[in-house]
């Protein structure tokens, strides 16, 4: 769908209205959605799949992703947890993933930024220095 | 077997044990060698991005939420959703004198055949020019061997001097003469065991050229023994548009490494028309606002930044240069058009080419009118100065005196001899192609013409008489044209010693 500048200026805006303190306010979101749908402003589809997709980056980028080759026992989760939260501070939204295809270790995805220690990942890393 | 082990254990604690960060992006659209990537937040401006299996593309739009990049090379393996890394490196061509004689890409990977380039030295593409501190004015000259260029638009090592003109009025040829000066002064200078002469390397950039030429420029200067003073940057028409847009600033980058290792390089930029469009069309796939003729608002910057790198540095700095040669192909002699008005502009002069001398036999077809050198005079040898210095005005007094002589019949012997002088002048300027003249025999000839001795001769006579007395002064009388090259200026005694060989020579030839 071709997305026209000002729908995107007035997603950005929605989106912008949805923010409290830097963190997205779920519930604010929701009444957004759905006072557009009811308003059916002109080219509101357009803003709203630019909202969507402001609204998938951001949620990705305060979402963390541990995968692990096997199951992470809770203790080991509680201080993944407080790193993370640490370093990004509070807010962020942890998904634990058992992946078999590392091997071994953890790799964490928090928005942009992968720490990647597991077995796959250095395997990676030897087979791209040879 | 122990051994066996031990290596491999010593290869595993090599590695990194540590968990580095690493900042990645997933590819949202790709297309026309355009890729958008979500993610990738600490992407910085012209960083490189590692696409996997050896792609790799170039940030150049950083977006609220995602990041525009052009991939160098085959895009077409590129999925969308794919995982994009940042690299933290800036793009970098290799640049040092194991690339002389070579023909490369604009990464600067080797295009000859002629097996991998071992350089130890890279440079990024993108640079800032030497700021004011660090120049010097220019002050040594460029033997471009062409006789019209060297006595009336001189050209300066650190000048940047724009060869503009028609298509097919003999651009590249000017810059071909240039390499094959320089080839021979450097090789003279080599055998003569000349310490103090500063070699000149040259830098050819073709941009969008066909391959054809490309191959038959290697082919020149290979016969003429050039290449080893020389690389050659090639992003031909078949290249695609991101090496185009990136080929002259990855042999400014080559040129920069001689400057800043306290050597002299010269670089053509050939030609700057194709590479504004290239950019164009970079720009207008990046989605980037587009602005006279479809040009992107910063055409005007793209140029600059790269000319202004082109700098003589002072001798704290080491001394060292890099001249530039831009190249811009106009149309219909138009010079008001946007590329060239911006080139113009941004450069110490300008060598103006004209289909109508051209194909009037005056080649090189210079416009004297036209062309200028505005800082060139100051690195020009005395000796030139001394026989160059009314050319330019008695050529333009021949000028507007032959279009007004056309009408009249009785001219008062004034004007006559005006037109006559002129009509040699315009002879003695015509020189064939891949042919350099050396510096003191172009002033022997100049001081000759300056000095009535060639007034005699019939014009359609001159070119002729002008090769048989440069063959005598070189081959008879070696030791004047030693001490014209020795003392850079005609003193009585050794303007007395020339007459004296040019009127002998008049007396033989016939």
């Amino acid at each position: 769908m071709k997305i026209s500048k000002q729908a995107r200026r007035d997603a950005r805006e929605l989106f912008r209205t949805c923010m409290v303190r830097d963190a997205l306010d779920e519930n604010r979101a929701r009444q957004a959605v759905t006072g557009v749908i009811q308003k059916k402003p002109r080219g509101y589809v357009a803003v709203l799949s630019h909202f969507e997709r402001l609204i998938r980056l951001e949620v990705s980028r305060r979402t963390a992703t541990v995968e692990s080759a096997t199951a992470l026992p809770p203790q080991e989760q509680a201080l993944i947890q407080g790193d993370l939260t640490r370093q990004y501070g509070a807010g962020l939204a942890f998904r634990f993933i058992e992946n078999p295809a590392l091997i071994g270790g953890v790799r964490i995805q928090v928005g942009g930024d992968v720490y990647n220690g597991s077995v796959q990942g250095r395997l990676e890393q030897l087979g791209s220095q040879n | 077997m122990s051994t066996l082990l031990q290596e491999i254990e010593a290869q595993i604690s090599g590695l990194k044990t540590g968990v580095t960060r690493q900042n990645v992006g997933t590819v949202r659209e790709i297309g026309d060698g355009v890729a958008k990537i979500e993610g990738l937040s600490d992407a910085m401006l012209n960083e490189m991005l590692d696409f996997g299996d050896g792609v790799i593309g170039l940030a150049l739009n950083l977006e609220e939420t995602e990041v525009g990049a052009i991939i160098l090379g085959d895009y077409t393996a590129i999925k969308e959703g794919q995982e994009v890394k940042t690299t933290g490196k800036l793009l970098q061509v290799p640049v040092g004198k194991e690339l002389l004689g070579r023909v490369v890409s604009a990464l600067g990977q080797p295009l000859d055949g002629k097996g991998p380039i071992d350089a130890k030295t890279f440079y990024p593409v993108e640079k800032i020019a030497p700021g004011i501190i660090k120049r010097k004015s220019v002050s040594q000259p460029v033997q471009t061997g062409i006789m019209a260029v060297d006595a009336m638009i001189p050209i300066g090592r650190g000048q940047r001097e724009l060869i503009i003109g028609d298509r097919s009025t003999g651009k590249t040829t000017i810059g071909i003469d240039t390499i094959i000066s320089q080839a021979r002064l450097n090789r003279a200078a080599e055998q003569a065991k000349d310490a103090s002469y500063r070699p000149l390397y040259c830098i050819y950039v073709a941009i969008g050229q066909k391959q054809s030429n490309v191959a038959r420029v290697v082919a020149v200067l290979e016969e003429a023994g050039a290449m080893p003073y020389t690389i050659i940057v090639d992003a031909s028409a078949s290249d695609s548009a991101t090496n185009q847009y990136l080929a002259p600033f990855a042999g400014c980058a080559m040129g920069e490494w001689f400057m800043d290792n306290a050597m002299d390089a010269l670089i053509i930029y050939d030609d700057l028309s194709k590479h504004a469009v290239a950019y164009r069309q970079v720009s207008l796939v990046l989605k980037r606002p587009s602005g006279r003729e479809a040009y992107p608002g910063d055409v005007f910057y793209l140029h600059s930044r790269l000319l202004e790198r082109s700098a003589r540095v002072s001798e704290k700095y080491g001394n060292g240069s890099l001249t530039g040669l831009p190249i811009i192909e106009t149309q219909a002699g138009d010079v008001s058009a946007y590329i060239p008005t911006n080139v113009i502009s941004i450069t110490d002069g300008q060598i103006y080419l004209e289909t109508d001398l051209f194909y009037q036999g005056i080649r090189p077809a210079i416009s004297v009118g036209l062309s200028v050198s505005r800082v060139g005079s100051a690195a020009q040898i005395k000796a030139m100065k001394q026989v160059a210095g009314r050319v330019k005005l008695e050529l333009a007094q021949y000028r507007e005196l032959a279009a007004f002589a056309q009408f009249g019949s009785d001219l008062d012997p004034k004007t006559q001899a005006l037109l006559e002088r002129g009509k040699r002048i315009v002879e003695v300027f015509k020189q064939p192609q891949y042919n350099p003249i050396a510096v003191e025999v172009q002033a022997a000839v100049l001081w000759t013409v300056q000095n009535n001795l060639m007034d005699d001769v019939p014009v359609e006579k001159i070119k002729d008489f002008q090769y048989k007395l440069t063959e005598y002064l070189t081959s008879r009388k070696g030791a004047v044209m030693d001490k014209i090259r020795a003392e850079k200026a005609f003193s009585d005694p050794l303007a007395n010693e020339l007459k004296a060989a040019v009127t002998e020579f008049k007396q033989t030839y016939r």
